[in-house]
């Protein structure tokens, strides 16, 4: 394996300095006629099932997309091996052992920033490249020097969201509810309490939860009792929405705020009406004009019945994305590695993106409001 | 504040009791933790979501749903624990066995209506909110304590007072006894789990429409949590097992109020701990169900 690596190097960076001029035609980069494969780990099945279904979607999708060359890598073959890795972060461990000795020369996922704190470093040890497509904890492209993220972390985000907000909203006080058992959810809290106290927001109240909870009446009817102007929700979407509608239900009047967690048709769908006015700090707006998004969109729909979220289009971006580096040339782990470093800004579903030196991606952030049952820009 | 804060421990007890009544009946009879209980509460939200979805109305739905997890229920009986009955297996074999239940039917389940987390359409059931001063109350939280309550006395009546309920007793207490007084076993036992699994598919029904979500985990959520109140209400015994979720949910929601959210698990759980080395054999004593 190792020996065929360094042939299929050798001669991808002899076509490149030989081939030249001939590079221009498309189809025929340097990488031609070879194949990579490209490891997915998504929680297909599980708790996270709902995030990892639209990752499976979209690989899928990017797929058929290369397949009919509307993806082009330069005339190179890219093999996604999307695995299920069922919401359990033991099979996401071995998963990724898996791939670091399968030839794999990527791997995109997994699909939890927790699952990805305990994994990742099995594939860094081992050389293999990743790119996170949907990791927006604090930590994640500090674990490896080829670990990669095309998310936005929430810390690039949620700032922003606050600073919109509370002149918007006229916020003076603000109540926190967060899960403190997964590591995205606990890192919300952090940020956010940065946040809101740089725009000098008192907090009156945090409160917490396990995940899996579905009863969260004894912490809300305690932030009611304090009367903040505003309610930010560190959740993933199960427990967020059950959050939004029983806060609702309750009477609490506070304007409601969320992180990367409330970002998805799935959580207006579930929520119903008490989803409405609530802001979100997200990575993606489906109704950009970027990357054949509206294309994206378009097929994706008439494929799966629904709309792209943006777990299904950071996942889909990452196929741009890799694409991109393995029709320049890179069909190795370090290649791929090398190619993303120095990665030009480039148009993707998500807006243009490159990656920062610190691996973490350079894109447009969008603060989305629930109107009427879909996301709009927040103004 | 702290009236609102007993109504919602009273209404999160209700709805852990709806679930631990079944759960508790199966244990109190034949000696066995059948944790398929919570993929069956799971399997009846979803075929009465499926109903619902077809445009039945709501009320037909439940109560078809209902039967269907009586009747899987007894299917369960025979594939998972009638075989290992017959070998005379122990109590740990077919603990094994229905994890292995509750693992098909997730599965299937999520086969066919897939991972996402599901919910009834808007209005398709009460939804009504009454505010009484400072505190609201939803017209289903009534619905699942009256509905809970209500099953308990049902349940411990027919127990006590009824043929059924008296061979279900015998089989509790002595099965080679009872079968040798001419009660049929396997019709008691397949009774037994109808009437367990119809409650916890009433249960999974409910609670999907106050939580609005139905998943193929649901059960999961819940199972934990009513393990331990059967052993705290005394093992088998359905009045002891409501008065041990209506415990935990209190002191689930006292904690949160008075010592904070963090703490909520590690108190509610170190009141029973002292419970349970006050009392070992559970708040209602040893073999309740027996002696009911």
């Amino acid at each position: 394996m190792r020996i065929a690596n360094v042939l299929s190097a050798l001669t991808a960076a002899a076509s490149l300095s030989l081939a030249g001029a001939s590079i221009a035609l498309a189809a025929n980069g340097p990488a031609a006629g070879k194949t990579v494969k490209i490891g997915v780990i998504a929680d297909v099945t599980g708790g996270a099932g709902a995030y990892g279904t639209s990752q499976k979607n979209a690989y899928d999708l990017a797929a058929e997309d290369l397949a009919a060359g509307r993806i082009d890598a330069g005339g190179a073959k890219i093999v996604f091996d999307v695995q299920d890795s069922a919401s359990d972060p033991a099979q996401v461990v071995n998963l990724t052992q898996r791939f670091t000795t399968d030839g794999s020369a990527l791997l995109l996922g997994p699909t939890l920033s927790s699952e990805a704190k305990k994994a990742d470093p099995l594939a860094v040890r081992a050389g293999l490249t990743i790119l996170a497509t949907s990791n927006t904890a604090e930590g994640i492209t500090t674990l490896g020097p080829c670990v990669f993220r095309n998310s936005l972390a929430e810390g690039q985000v949620v700032p922003e969201a606050v600073g919109k907000a509370v002149p918007r909203w006229k916020v003076k006080t603000a109540a926190i509810i967060y899960g403190d058992d997964d590591q995205f959810t606990k890192s919300d809290f952090d940020i956010f309490k940065a946040a809101l106290d740089a725009q000098h927001v008192a907090i009156v109240d945090v409160e917490t939860f396990h995940k899996k909870d579905v009863d969260f009446k004894a912490q809300l009817t305690k932030i009611a009792g304090k009367k903040p102007d505003l309610l930010v929700v560190g959740a993933l979407q199960e427990e967020g929405v059950k959050i939004v509608v029983q806060a609702k239900a309750l009477g609490l009047r506070a304007h409601v705020i969320g992180g990367n967690g409330l970002n998805s048709p799935k959580f207006i769908e579930l929520a119903g009406a008490a989803a409405d006015g609530v802001v979100v700090g997200a990575a993606y707006y489906p109704g950009n004009a970027y990357g054949g998004n509206r294309d994206f969109v378009a097929r994706y729909k008439k494929k799966y019945g629904n709309a792209p979220d943006q777990f299904a289009a950071q996942a889909y971006a990452a196929a741009q994305i890799a694409a991109r580096a393995i029709k320049d040339g890179a069909v190795t782990s370090e290649q791929i590695c090398a190619a993303f470093k120095r990665l030009p800004l480039i148009e993707t579903v998500l807006g243009p993106v490159a990656f920062l030196p610190t691996r973490d991606v350079r894109a447009a952030s969008a603060i989305l409001q629930v109107k009427g049952g879909t996301f709009a820009y927040f103004k | 504040m702290l009236l609102q804060q007993c109504a919602n421990g009273i209404f999160l007890g209700a709805v852990y009791a709806l679930f631990a009544i079944g759960y508790t009946l199966v244990f109190g009879v034949l000696d066995i933790l059948n944790l398929a209980h919570a993929a069956i509460f799971m399997a009846a939200a979803f075929v009465a979501l499926w109903l619902v979805g077809l445009g039945a109305p709501i009320v037909f739905a439940i109560a078809l749903a209902i039967v269907f997890a009586g009747l899987l229920g007894i299917l369960l009986d025979r594939v998972a624990f009638a075989p290992l009955r017959k070998r005379n297996a122990g109590t740990l074999v077919p603990l094994i066995s229905s994890i292995g239940a509750a693992i098909v039917i997730e599965g299937v389940f999520r086969g066919i209506f897939g991972p996402d987390e599901r919910r009834f359409p808007e209005g398709s059931f009460v939804s009504t909110q009454f505010h009484f001063g400072a505190l609201t109350v939803g017209a289903l939280d009534l619905i699942i304590l009256a509905t809970a309550l209500g099953l308990m006395l049902v349940l411990s009546y027919v127990l006590r007072a009824t043929p059924l309920g008296r061979d279900i007793r015998a089989v509790a207490d002595d099965r080679i006894a009872a079968a040798l007084l001419g009660i049929n076993l396997e019709r008691t036992i397949a009774l037994t789990f109808f009437i367990a699994s119809a409650l916890g598919g009433a249960a999974g029904i409910l609670i999907g429409l106050q939580y609005n979500s139905v998943s193929t985990d649901m059960g999961g959520r819940i199972e934990l949590k009513g393990l331990a109140i059967i052993i705290l209400g005394g093992m088998g015994s359905v009045t002891g097992a409501v008065v041990g979720a209506f415990v935990l949910g209190l002191v689930e929601t006292l904690a949160v109020a008075w010592i904070g959210s963090s703490y909520r698990d590690a108190v509610a759980f170190g009141v029973m701990f002292v419970l349970l080395v006050l009392r070992p054999q559970g708040l209602l004593g040893k073999r309740a169900l027996r002696a009911a």
